[in-house]
């Protein structure tokens, strides 16, 4: 959609040491603003090889005395693999539906006609309106009743629908010609392998974009977890990252430990598909 | 279009129970395919959705007992009274109003400046963007307790660079007067990405020939900035403003995690309110009251936004 667009043509009455310096001033501002960015990962990542009395003293960014006692002992004391699970599992679980559920919807609003069409479109729309709050004792009553508290199906299952990725769908599904899908009506193809096979294939941009967005959404989604799950061996990630706090506090060494094991995966994904993050987000911009 | 009426069957006149008619529907792929998605979504919508957000009004009127809810007594406007009447209601709100204010100074200056920047230099800007927006896709708990160690006033790294440059420490979250500053500092630094990636699209959409045309005319820098870049950027702008007004009046996370509301009250923001009488207090029908405020506010805030800075001029 947005690919590299090409930089503003220099003004002609600028001659080329101005340009150069010009262009040399925003590389130094846009430089220090990176570092600004990475460097507290870098430094992070540091510090979980530090055993605690040098992190808590050195000065210095590289640790002396490089140790790995930090995870073994953080890996041992609290459920880490547990909680990597629970979280892959539900993150997982809420993308993949939410893209099926949109997509199908997106479809549907698009494509199809029928009555009330136009008000049911609206009618989900408008629950964007409301804030999380609104719905936050509501709904965990709802949990309560359905069963579900404390157990990981009542994180994932308030994140099936998204009304936002119906929206995003239905926005880039409308310039898809009627024409494909008639041809295929015509030669008899149901309208499952019509949605599987044309409509998809033809969607995946959107579709890559709201993943990502579904994704990281709920890998970090940490107020509605923090009120439905209680016991460790149904914790999140963030869940017990927040939970260090006063399991080990002020240990800085653990702190760390565990904060990398939770955004090094994520920042190296990111690493090699960062063109799809940045689309996807300039993407859901623009049509949102 | 034609075809399209052909093939989705609603358009055509006639009586209404032309059962030819009505049979040759459900017969067809496209009906079959529109109830098996259809129907999962509308129940989905209703226990999720509409229900919730009806029953938070009924909640809102009654001393919600949690062991017995059907009997819980409708006690009207009592909750209303019991939310104005807790001290931490005006302080918690007059807090979220601050954050807000801070996050608007902090970050549309810092992400104009840089999607500008970034939508002027020629090279390597799709790296500076990626590195830049690091902080977007990284969980903001692990962030909350990565700058609870930078910013400790004694052993933080942040004081510690401040020392080597001959400044004196400073005390961060630890103190009432700058809690809230800082962590807004936080939010800033997280989120900025995300906003300087909608900007820096915005603005290289906007077409050559209008910049061209504005050198021509002899138009500074400055002057384009403000008479061509931020009008033509009017919609990206109003994106951004209210995306950043609903998203501040609902703060949580970094609060909670970072300093629980304290010290004192400093950072107590009105999402940790509603929280804390839900389920720290178990207080349902004040908490969803709160919520109600809190979505009337934002309805009509993100509406006179809107309003405000829409342009009244197209092209």
């Amino acid at each position: 959609m947005t690919g590299p667009a090409p930089a503003l043509k220099p003004a002609p009455h600028i001659t080329a040491p101005w340009r150069n310096l010009r262009q040399g001033i925003l590389h130094v501002f846009l430089g220090f603003m990176a570092l600004v960015a990475l460097f507290p990962f870098v430094w992070m990542v540091f510090a979980s090889f530090k055993p605690f009395k040098e992190l808590v003293q050195s000065k210095a960014l590289l640790p002396i005395n490089w140790t790995t006692e930090n995870y073994t002992e953080i890996l041992t004391r609290v459920n880490f693999e547990v909680a990597v699970a629970n979280s892959i599992y539900s993150a997982v679980t809420v993308t993949v539906i939410t893209l099926l559920t949109s997509s199908a919807l997106g479809f549907i609003f698009a494509k199809y006609r029928f009555w009330g069409k136009e008000y049911l479109f609206i009618l989900l729309l408008s629950t964007m309106m409301v804030p999380f709050a609104v719905v936050l004792v509501p709904l965990y009553i709802t949990i309560g009743d359905l069963n579900l508290v404390n157990k990981l199906w009542g994180f994932i299952i308030t994140g099936l629908w998204s009304t936002f990725g119906v929206f995003l769908m239905r926005q880039f599904m409308e310039v898809i010609p009627y024409e494909y899908l008639d041809a295929a009506r015509i030669d008899g193809a149901s309208e499952w392998r019509i949605f599987f096979t044309i409509i998809i294939p033809l969607s995946t941009s959107p579709m890559a974009a709201l993943g990502i967005f579904a994704f990281l959404a709920n890998w970090d989604s940490f107020l509605w977890p923090l009120v439905v799950l209680n016991t460790p061996d149904k914790q999140t990630l963030p869940l017990l990252l927040a939970g260090l706090r006063s399991i080990y506090w002020a240990r800085y060494d653990m702190w760390s430990a565990g904060s990398v094991m939770t955004t090094v995966p994520i920042i190296l994904v990111y690493a090699f598909a960062s063109k799809y993050f940045i689309r996807g987000m300039a993407l859901t911009g623009i049509k949102g | 279009m034609t075809t399209t009426a052909r093939f989705s069957g609603g358009s055509r006149r006639g009586p209404v129970w032309d059962w030819a008619r009505i049979r040759r529907v459900l017969r067809k792929s496209q009906f079959h395919f529109g109830v098996a998605v259809i129907v999962p979504t509308l129940i989905w919508y209703f226990v999720f959705m509409f229900h919730p957000i009806f029953q938070a009004f009924r909640i809102a009127m009654v001393d919600y007992k949690i062991l017995d809810p059907q009997n819980s007594p409708f006690i009207g406007l009592g909750n209303y009274q019991k939310l104005l009447l807790n001290p931490l209601f005006l302080v918690s709100i007059k807090n979220t109003f601050t954050w807000t204010l801070y996050i608007f100074l902090f970050m549309l200056p810092i992400s104009m400046l840089i999607a500008t920047t970034l939508s002027n230099v020629r090279r390597l800007r799709n790296l500076y963007q990626a590195v830049i927006f690091i902080p977007v896709v990284v969980s903001l708990v692990a962030v909350s307790l990565l700058f609870r160690m930078v910013m400790d006033p004694e052993v933080g790294q942040l004081n510690r660079m401040l020392d080597f440059l001959g400044i004196p420490p400073f005390k961060w979250m630890s103190s009432t007067r700058s809690a809230l500053a800082a962590i807004s500092g936080i939010a800033v630094w997280k989120s900025m990405g995300f906003y300087i990636v909608l900007l820096t699209a915005g603005m290289l959409n906007i077409s050559e020939e209008v910049i061209d045309a504005s050198r021509v005319d002899g138009a500074n820098e400055w002057q384009r900035f403000w008479r061509v870049t931020i009008p033509l950027l009017s919609h990206t702008i109003i994106l951004v403003v209210v995306l950043l007004t609903v998203g501040s009046l609902q703060e949580f996370t970094l609060p909670y995690v970072m300093t629980e509301g304290g010290p004192g009250t400093a950072t107590y923001l009105y999402n940790l309110l509603i929280y804390e009488e839900a389920f720290t207090h178990i207080r349902f029908g004040t908490a969803t009251v709160a919520a109600l405020f809190q979505f009337v506010f934002i309805l009509i805030a993100s509406l006179i936004q809107i309003r405000v800075l829409r342009p009244n001029w197209s092209y």
